[in-house]
């Protein structure tokens, strides 16, 4: 048995191994934005019903405000910061930017990740996977269908640009 | 103090444990943080974390049965192929719980032993029994005996054994919640039949979640076990569920409507038939066309669609939102709120708060140097309270510490002694006058009346007369970043305060008089903010984020948690709508009686703006010679209302296009034709008697609307028969601006900067609608250059100018008018700039992207880039052209009157559940001509925006308030559209075209998106059944009723 009676905790975010004085019961939103200055993850509800604060946790997408130091021990996280590591990002982050998917934007740090999870996943999501992947995300501008939009646009990349294996979308099409 | 978390490996430590100090299991902990913020208190000593248990998360298949290990996350189980193969009522129910990121937190363990989960239906049904571990050792128990028994604490579920008895011959799940996915469960079900030769073999019914107990329905299941099939009496099943299941009523729902919700889910999903009776069509309209119109996107726009200058910052996380300024140096402010609707306050004491180390300030209203009082229209509210409370979100103190905790922790160290007062909870009482009263002034805050005609006697000669009460809710606006920001004192004594708002200069007039300190010494920052909608448009943090910088005179941050945000913010005027409206014969409207009352909250704000704007709506674009209005707006001790898209004018849209539509089928009319003879004739004069601008568009709107392909889509039951499905209508037109009464400036500046961007400065705030891509837009066609060589600066009162509020659909007028008024003067000074620097003649000189070019040259070639241009100038040179304005305005004085118009015709065609009553909203279509579009993108985004929130207004939005005191606590409580309940379709055209000689540009769709949302839905509920629902959020209890289901 161990003990996390407060003091240190070790993770890996974006690659990078840290160790952060928390006390454990600290939600790793704080740990991430007041403790680290990762500020893409944003804090708008703290109870696990908006998605703003989705990370990656060991590959699968979380709220980043339920988890508690003491559960993210020894865990590799990946937040918003992290993406330009994966092949997908560039295409997910072209195809959104390109649909004005999002509006104050402040909800977008949580979609691009949970877009992100999905895709990694299943690169040719359709409509029904991109809704359900995304019922865990709130967003009160767009009505979500320039979401959608942008991330049917990225399937569609993303499916292109596996076809040419060429995922991170350097590839140009002959003219 | 903090919590000490223990990682036990095995089960029996895990056990061993329990008999120290009080302290708690914990699985996924996927529901702590939601404890913790309800009752901060409920913090044990002690954390045993299970995740670290061996062998706890396998899923074993066996020929005979399943078993789950207790920590297997429900994410887990969704991917895992055999599970959800074969038990798909399983996966079924595991797909309803939570949303996916949650679902990869939380076990199943975990959702059984609170004993409230909404797998249990599911898990029930399915026979399933529990592993337990318990000191004495392992031991086997059916999941219904150890719910049925009383919780041990010293036990500890290991596993979840499911028999496999094959794929059962009929089953069925269904969770009802607030909205279509992610809600608490108000309900759940789930029924297995196993059918061999016809005979049910075993039925297993269950039902649970929330406040339900999760039970099986032995009673219900008896009956109907080992009958045929063919023979089951599916309304005697149907009154048996209703009988057996114990269900309490909450502040949501009765415990009525969940056993028949229950009794219905259970009927239908096994293939029964419900005891509703067939609805009647009332009509079909059969003119649309063919053809769809040509529908606002990104193909149909080409070379018009943006991207919008701040998007990839915003998907890449790195857009810098003013809470996300977090300088380690920084101090962290709180408010503390009063908690209790109304009170005198007796003392306030801090001196326990500010002795602990940490706390920099603690300020009340003792620090106020100014006038402790501020509002938009009148000052009736403190930025800190003195003599008394008046809703719970009433700021009492503040304090800077230097972090989260310490504030917390001298928070709860000021001592407010009260002596409570009677709260007052219901506007009408409020007027009464044995009421208490929330203001000296009295209760009534503002009275709004009109009267014109012979109203008595033209509803006498009526031929067809509707009357009905039409209750708002109280919306909330939801922006998704909470209220916050920063300040701080400069060494000059300059006071900054950053925290997002809808007009910075309004905010530093209010400052000013709060801190008594000159406007010119405060800067204000507005922009850009995550969201407002309205709810940013009266002061929020400001006052407080003021005071404690200059007490301390250090830095200071504050963000309001959602919680906090849910208490302190302003909200939308719930209304109550009395209206009598007659026509004659042929349709015709003869008269209108309109009756309102609105709450105000405990302040005014912008409530009056509100309700004048509702009585100006009061018979929508349609003449009526009879007519007596009446608003009234009540203070209570209820939450603070104030500004919200729509501005009043959504609320009396959804009674008036309700009543049209009520008129028309008893008229025999179709809903086109009724408002066809009642439209208002283009250039008469207003509803209040005003002149107003040309370019109407409300017959071109009618026709689209008449044209509109929706009518054409299947209607009537659905083909499974559990939903009906119907399409209603509803007319829109929402004023631009202020109006004629309040000062409504307008104003900006261009100016070419010492790096050689365009600077387009406006004082108005990016707040999500595209404000930024709008000044690029317009900027860039009226000068000539690129888009990209514009630079939109906006809302710093330090930098900017005064353009007015980011509110009433006012700022692409004030885009537009900036640009074109600037753009000359601006590019005659850019040309002989760069005349004298490179000693050409002005005339042979243009503007093109990026920079100079020679007049008449096609070659593309720059002959000095803008910033060779800008490098070229001294500082005190550098062109800049200015301009200011007042939006324009009506000639109508006597009332606020609005000038400016934009118009538009909503479509709705929705399936209303047979089920649970729900409305569920497939196809949303929204007409609109609102003049030249400055971006179709940010366009569209405003239409598709507003139809969803107008569509979550209507259908599960409610701030609700009891006894003074928010039901609504969190975002888990307040139930916003979730991505699945946003239509199927939505359809958004633009009619952009004005008529010969407008001078008055494009028109603001900030508001029109919204508009008739609801009505259009109401009106397509009545299609299908033949009810309009008369208050909103819709009751789905009602309108089961109306239906003619259940006893």
């Amino acid at each position: 048995m161990s003990i996390s009676p407060g003091g240190m905790m070790t993770f890996t975010i974006n690659g990078v191994r840290l160790e952060v004085e928390a006390p454990p019961e600290t939600s790793l939103i704080d740990i991430l934005r007041e403790k680290l200055g990762l500020t893409a993850a944003k804090e708008a509800c703290g109870i696990g019903r908006c998605g703003a604060c989705n990370v990656l946790m060991n590959g699968n997408l979380v709220n980043a405000c339920l988890l508690s130091a003491w559960q993210a021990e020894g865990a590799e996280i990946v937040s918003l910061e992290g993406l330009d590591a994966f092949p997908e990002t560039r295409l997910l982050r072209t195809a959104l930017a390109e649909e004005n998917a999002f509006q104050c934007g402040y909800c977008a740090p949580g979609f691009t990740m949970a877009l992100t999870a999905l895709f990694r996943e299943h690169p040719e999501a359709c409509v029904n996977d991109i809704r359900a992947a995304l019922e865990g995300n709130i967003c009160r501008c767009t009505g979500y269908h320039s979401i959608i939009r942008g991330a049917l646009a990225a399937s569609k990349a993303l499916a292109a640009s596996a076809s040419s294996g060429d995922i991170d979308g350097d590839h140009h099409p002959q003219q | 103090m903090s919590i000490e978390v223990l990682h036990p490996r095995s089960a029996e430590e895990a056990l061993a444990l329990t008999a120290g100090p009080p302290s708690a299991f914990i699985a996924g902990g996927t529901a702590l943080h939601l404890q913790w913020e309800r009752d901060p208190k409920a913090k044990p000593a002690r954390l045993i974390n299970l995740a670290r248990l061996d062998g706890m998360r396998e899923v074993e298949c066996g020929p005979d049965e399943i078993r789950i290990g207790a920590m297997a996350t429900l994410g887990a189980l969704t991917r895992h192929a055999v599970l959800t193969e074969s038990l798909p009522l399983l996966a079924a129910a595991i797909r309803s719980t939570a949303g996916p990121a949650v679902r990869n937190l939380a076990t199943i363990g975990g959702n059984i032993a609170g004993r409230t989960g909404c797998l249990l239906p599911a898990l029930l049904a399915l026979d399933a029994s529990l592993d337990l571990i318990e000191p004495r050792g392992p031991r086997w128990v059916p999941l219904a005996g150890w719910l049925a028994g009383t919780f041990s604490e010293t036990a500890l579920i290991s596993g979840v054994i499911i028999p496999r008895n094959g794929q059962p011959t009929r089953w069925a799940h269904r969770k009802i919640g607030l909205r279509a996915t992610f809600a608490p469960s108000l309900i759940g079900v789930a029924g297995i039949l196993d059918v061999e030769g016809g005979r049910i073999v075993s039925a297993r019914l269950a039902v649970g979640g929330g406040p339900v107990p999760p039970t099986r329905l032995l009673a219900a299941e008896s009956m109907i076990a080992g009958g045929e099939i063919t023979q089951l009496d599916w309304s005697s099943l149907h009154a048996a569920i209703r009988e057996e299941v114990v269900a309490p009523d909450d502040k949501v729902r009765s415990g009525r409507y969940r056993r028949l919700v229950a009794a219905n889910a259970l009927v239908h999903g096994l293939g029964g038939t419900l005891p509703c009776r067939h609805a009647s069509r009332t009509r079909a309209l059969g003119k649309y066309a063919k053809r769809t119109p040509p529908a606002l996107n990104r193909h149909s726009a080409g070379q018009r669609w943006h991207v919008r200058p701040d998007g990839p910052a915003k998907i890449a996380g790195s857009f810098p939102y003013l809470t996300d300024c977090l300088e380690p140096d920084m101090l962290v402010g709180r408010i503390l709120r009063a908690g209790i609707p109304h009170a005198r306050i007796l003392v306030i004491d801090t001196s326990e708060a500010e002795a602990i180390p940490g706390v920099v300030a603690v300020v009340t209203h003792r620090d106020v140097p100014g006038r402790n009082a501020f509002g938009i229209v009148v000052q009736d509210q403190p930025a800190f309270c003195f003599d008394k409370i008046r809703y719970v979100g009433d700021a009492v103190a503040a304090v800077a510490a230097i972090d989260e905790k310490t504030a917390e922790k001298a928070l709860s160290l000021i001592r407010v002694d009260y002596e409570p007062l009677p709260a007052v909870c219901d506007p009408e009482k409020a007027l009464v006058g044995t009421a208490s009263l929330v203001h000296a002034s009295g209760n009534l805050q503002r009275q709004v009346t009109l009267s014109r005609g012979d109203v008595e006697k033209a509803f006498a000669g009526a031929a067809h007369v509707t009357e009905a009460t039409y209750v708002t809710s109280r919306q909330m606006h939801g922006f998704m970043e909470t209220e916050g920001g920063y300040a701080f004192v400069a060494d000059d004594g300059t006071l900054t305060v950053a925290a997002g708002g809808q007009h910075g200069r309004r905010d530093r007039l209010q400052l000013s008089r709060i801190l008594d300190m000159p406007e010119e010494r405060i800067r204000v920052i507005s922009s850009p903010t995550g969201g407002a909608f309205g709810g940013k448009d009266e002061l929020t943090v400001q006052p407080a984020l003021a005071l404690l910088a200059l007490k301390t005179g250090r830095k200071v941050r504050l963000k309001l948690s959602r919680a906090e945000s849910v208490v302190a913010g302003v909200k939308r005027n719930p209304m109550t709508i009395r209206i009598r409206t007659a026509c004659d014969r042929d349709g015709m409207l003869i008269a209108n009686e309109v009756d309102v009352i609105a709450d105000a909250g405990a302040y005014a704000s912008l409530g009056p703006g509100v309700l004048e704007t509702a009585l100006e709506h009061a018979c929508g674009p349609y003449i009526v010679p009879h007519v007596r209005t009446q608003g009234r707006l009540a203070y209570t001790n209820n939450g603070t209302c104030g500004a919200f898209r729509g501005f009043g004018a959504n609320q009396m849209t959804y009674a008036v296009e309700c009543q049209m539509d009520r008129l028309a089928a008893m008229a025999g009319l179709d809903p086109v034709t009724i408002r066809q003879r009642n439209m208002r004739r283009p250039q008469t004069p207003g509803y209040l008697g005003q002149k107003v601008a040309p370019t109407e568009r409300l017959s071109a709107m009618l026709e689209a609307a008449e044209a509109d392909p929706i009518w054409g889509l299947p209607q009537g039951p659905s083909p499974d028969g559990s939903e009906i499905v119907g399409i209603g209508m509803a007319m829109n037109y929402q004023g631009n601006g202020l109006g004629t009464l309040p000062p409504d400036p307008g104003g900006g500046a261009l100016r070419l900067a010492s790096d050689g961007a365009i600077e387009a400065l406006f004082g108005t705030d990016e707040i999500g609608q595209g404000l930024l891509t709008a000044i690029q837009s317009a900027v860039a066609q009226e000068i000539g250059c690129s888009r990209d060589d514009v630079r939109p600066v906006t809302g710093d009162t330090g930098s900017t100018p005064e353009s007015g509020s980011t509110t009433a659909s006012r700022g692409t007028y004030i885009v537009w008018r900036v640009a074109r008024d600037t753009a000359p003067d601006f590019t005659q000074k850019l040309l002989a700039a760069a005349s004298g620097v490179l000693r050409r003649a002005s005339p042979e000189l243009a503007i093109a992207p990026g920079g100079i070019v020679e007049r008449g040259s096609n070659s593309g070639e720059l002959l000095m880039s803008f910033r060779q241009l800008a490098e070229a100038l001294p500082a005190e040179e550098l062109p800049c052209s200015a301009t200011s304005f007042q939006f324009p305005k009506s000639d109508h004085f006597q009332s606020n009157a609005r000038f400016i118009f934009a118009f538009g015709a909503t479509l709705a065609r929705v399936a209303v559940s047979r089920i649970t009553g729900q409305t569920r909203v497939l196809d949303l279509h929204q007409h609109t001509a609102a003049g030249p579009m400055l971006d179709i993108a940010a366009y569209l985004g405003q239409i598709e925006g507003g139809s969803v929130q107008g569509l979550g207004y209507t259908l599960s939005e409610d701030a609700a308030m009891r006894g003074g005191h928010y039901l609504t606590c969190n975002l888990d409580t307040y139930a916003m559209p979730s991505i699945a309940d946003a239509p199927q379709s939505m359809l958004v055209t633009a009619l952009e075209e004005l008529d010969a000689g407008d001078p008055f540009g494009p028109r603001g769709v900030g508001e029109l998106g919204i508009g008739a949302v609801t009505a259009a839905i109401a009106n397509a509920v009545a299609d299908a059944i033949g009810y309009w629902p008369e208050q909103i959020p819709f009751d789905p209890e009602q309108i089961l009723e109306a239906m003619g289901a259940g006893p």
